[in-house]
């Protein structure tokens, strides 16, 4: 694929993710017990062997930077090509922050081109899914396509969450609604796109903000050869709280939908070096991801815990997601809950605790848990709560966190603990 | 410090350990639950700060290439120094197959002539322990001494396995035997030695010229250096060592892993372990599943119980089965309702469905090796096929890519299965 680039959409802020994006940008949230949710798209590139990836950031890019480094892990660190991060940056006519989707690639005009791929593909970093992009790439040379957007099914409760794409026979595209309230087409655009790389540089030429909406639509409207590559395999939009928590917890169901444990298609990722899980006497786990460099004496159950977490005896993690490093000591009870990295959860605590505020029933709260959160000894944290941040001891009334309460995030306290 | 070099010698005829060194260099069997007996060494060299090392091979060395590649994991791939495996060639007059240790350097010379390294540093590859060189370096000198051996103290019973070290008051070494029955000393030579590299390089030039020498560090250079009186120190190393030479000190060394307080400490931040990890996801738990007192890595699948055992990447346990006592390498499955108990299986081992692995009496040693095997243990070959159903007594050895046909129903205490032969 010496021919083609993958441009990876890594910007948004992720508003919707809580406290996991107040320091991070979307795509290097951890997921699976291991991964940033950016390997999955980073991992199907390597595996796709597009050989050239530039990576746009501008909400907190630093965990993302990090992560990427030199490319390496992907097999990126490449003479020619590889990977290569593309931030805002100031010129003498304009302040260059990203407007949009399509601004962003239009402020990479030069960058982009100078690459002389004859296609483009054009990659959310928000996404879990794994999927071989050489298939896309034969779909849009079969059809001689200006544009081939990858979409995949979804039911119809769900279709107002997405932009939603209406096909003829031949596949070709025929309309683009941004989250339709109602609608009769069944496919969702996934964020892929594969542009012929002169038709990409002719849109951007016009200064577009947003991709959909001031580039495929016109493209559409205008008659152009835009047609759609449908998908079957497993494919989510980890962009909200619960779709994220969904996800992962999608992991550890009896068939899980996505499977991580395929050789032919492995996710690659920064693994630090960290021993093996250690089960200690009366560990108990059950339906779980457990990763390496995690220490369980107590019970786990629909969990996944990701490298270094401690569950410390009679200790119970039940339906939730705990982070690197995060330490859950003796007696202490984590339910349906999502603790960042470097948590600590003192003894005999309770997160997740108590009525529920939204108190529908059906889908209980989830409770949160920032970096370097710090609950004490016996408090409790309420369901539906979010920690911020650097959440200490300061932060409770009565050893307590009321359900549904927000404690901001101050980042500044996490380095004194 | 830079102008720091290592030589790590890892060619040696692992024979002790039975089926796990028959295909690979005992620096190569796996260990721990994701490493490979050689990252100890080479992970202490990068924890002291020694970047250039040359590793020599010899015997089945293919796994411990493949393991060390270009050193990437260790951070030993460098433009100026980092890891070089060092392997037996043609085309010089000093050229031929390794002799002994003390050759396989000799041989080995012309690496030094390029470095500005003062000293030499001489390890062993085939010993579990986590060391600061650094604190080797600075006894050295302080004691101005000309070679230095590391020394470690070991139980009156086991002075026979070692290289045993006499010393006076100041720590020079006064007397040196190589496997004594009896012995004053209880100090042993862990493999690991200190040299001031011109005179290194003379008593190399010399040892290679005698005749009456098997050009070996432990039985030849080393005790004449002290007998004539040249300035040998010994460093007492007060940490977690162990040779692992035996397949019974293999398998109690990796469950001491599993207490509460282990005496190797895997998961200390700051002398971390480093090993060629394939991508593997977490570990998948699974309903019915279930560990306790046990070591389990990435890739691992538990539908089963597992008791006090250590599980490689990518070991399976279906449901219903049970491993106790057991070490699994990577990719090994256990079929449904099978149960293992007190075995070590290699890499890609298959269990058929309701297997009994180490079942029965303990007290008929193996027919094959039974020095290894009289203790209860069994031990099955990398690769190797176990019908459905099958009883396998204990103290059997299981060779390697042994297939279901193999079997002629079940395996009793102390028995054997061939595999194919390993020349072929």
């Amino acid at each position: 694929m010496r021919h083609a680039m993958a441009l990876v959409l890594s910007g948004g802020s992720g508003d919707r993710l809580s406290v996991l994006s107040a320091e991070r940008a979307v795509s290097a949230i951890p997921f699976g017990g291991k991964y940033r949710i950016v390997d999955f798209v980073l991992s199907n590139c390597c595996h796709s062997e597009i050989e050239r990836v530039s990576v746009l950031t501008q909400h907190a890019p630093t965990s993302l930077h990090d992560h990427l480094g030199s490319g390496r892990l992907w097999d990126l660190d490449r003479r020619g090509g590889g990977v290569e991060i593309l931030q805002p940056f100031l010129t003498r006519e304009h302040a260059g922050w990203y407007r949009g989707t399509a601004d962003a690639l239009a402020q990479n005009t030069d960058a982009i081109m100078a690459s002389h791929a004859a296609q483009v593909l054009v990659l959310s970093g928000d996404h879990v899914y794994k999927m071989d992009y050489r298939d896309l790439f034969r779909a849009h040379e079969a059809r001689a396509a200006a544009v081939t957007l990858a979409v995949t099914a979804v039911p119809p409760g769900e279709r107002q969450r997405f932009g939603m794409v209406t096909v003829d026979r031949a596949g070709r595209v025929r309309q683009l609604e941004e989250k339709p309230k109602t609608t009769s087409a069944r496919l969702a655009s996934m964020g892929i796109y594969l542009f012929e790389s002169e038709v990409l540089a002719e849109c951007l030429r016009g200064h577009p903000v947003d991709l959909v909406l001031d580039v495929l639509r016109p493209l559409v409207e205008e008659g152009e050869r835009v047609f759609a590559h449908e998908f079957e395999g497993y494919w989510d939009d980890v962009g909200t709280l619960e779709s994220y928590y969904r996800a992962n917890l999608d992991l550890v169901a009896p068939e899980p939908r996505l499977h991580l444990h395929d050789a032919r298609w492995p996710i690659l990722t920064r693994d630090e070096e960290r021993p093996p899980v250690l089960m200690l006497t009366g560990a108990e786990v059950e339906d779980s991801l457990v990763a390496n460099g995690c220490r369980v004496a107590g019970r786990v159950c629909r969990s996944i815990l990701f490298p270094g977490v401690e569950v410390e005896a009679e200790a119970t993690v039940v339906d939730s997601v705990v982070m690197q490093d995060t330490r859950i000591l003796r007696g202490a009870r984590v339910e349906r809950a999502i603790l960042d990295k470097f948590v600590r959860v003192g003894r005999e605590a309770v997160v997740g605790s108590g009525a529920d505020p939204r108190g529908d029933g059906v889908v209980a709260s989830l409770t949160l848990a920032g970096k370097y959160a710090f609950v004490p000894e016996r408090a409790r944290v309420g369901r539906g709560a979010v920690l911020g941040v650097g959440t200490g001891p300061e932060d409770f009334v009565e050893n307590q966190i009321r359900a549904g309460a927000r404690v901001a995030d101050h980042p500044a306290h996490a380095d004194l603990r | 410090m830079s102008g720091r070099y290592a030589f790590v010698l890892a060619g040696g005829l692992g024979t002790r350990l039975c089926l796990l060194s028959e295909r690979r260099a005992k620096p190569a069997v796996p260990f721990g639950g994701k490493y490979r007996i050689i990252d100890f060494t080479l992970s202490n060299c990068v924890n002291s700060g020694i970047y250039d090392v040359g590793v020599l091979t010899q015997y089945h060395p293919t796994s411990l290439h493949r393991h060390i590649g270009i050193g990437r994991p260790w951070d030993l791939d460098r433009t100026r120094g980092g890891v070089q495996l060092l392997q037996p060639s043609l085309g010089s007059v000093t050229s031929d197959w390794y002799q002994g240790t003390a050759d396989a350097i000799y041989r080995n010379l012309v690496h030094l002539r390029p470095r500005r390294a003062e000293h030499v540093l001489v390890l062993s590859g085939d010993h579990v322990y986590k060391m600061n060189y650094n604190l080797l370096y600075a006894f050295h000198q302080a004691n101005h001494a000309s070679a230095t051996v590391a020394v470690t103290e070991v139980p009156e019973e086991a002075v026979q396995s070692f290289g045993i070290l006499e010393t006076d008051a100041r720590g020079r070494v006064v007397g040196f035997q190589e496997k004594p029955r009896r012995a004053q000393s209880r100090l042993a030579s862990m493999g690991v030695y200190l040299f001031d590299r011109a005179a290194f390089t003379q008593w190399l030039v010399e040892d290679a010229e005698r005749s009456d020498s098997r050009h070996d560090f432990g039985r030849d250079l080393l005790p004449r250096l002290v007998e004539r009186g040249e300035a040998v120190y010994a460093y007492r190393f007060q940490g977690y060592w162990q040779d692992v030479g035996t397949l019974d000190s293999y398998y109690d060394t990796n469950l001491a892993l599993l207490s509460d307080q282990p005496p190797l400490d895997l998961r200390d931040p700051e002398w971390v372990i480093h090993t060629q990890s394939a991508d593997r996801p977490p570990v998948r738990f699974e309903a019915g599943g279930r560990a306790e007192r046990s070591l389990i890595a990435n890739g691992c699948r538990v539908a089963g119980r597992v008791v006090r055992s250590v599980l490689f990447p990518g070991v399976t346990v279906l449901r219903g089965a049970t491993v106790t006592d057991s070490i699994l390498m990577h990719d090994t499955t256990v079929g449904k309702g099978a149960a293992i108990d007190r075995a070590i299986l290699d890499k890609e081992v298959v269990v058929g469905a309701g297997g009994r692995i180490g079942w029965g009496e303990a007290s008929t040693p193996g027919r094959a090796c039974p020095e290894h095997l009289s203790n209860g243990l069994l031990v099955v070959g990398k690769g190797a096929h176990l019908p459905e159903q099958v009883t396998v007594g204990r103290n059997t050895r299981i060779g390697a890519h042994v297939t279901v046909d193999d079997f002629s129903g079940d395996v009793p205490a102390g028995g054997v299965i061939h595999g194919p032969d390993p020349e072929h």
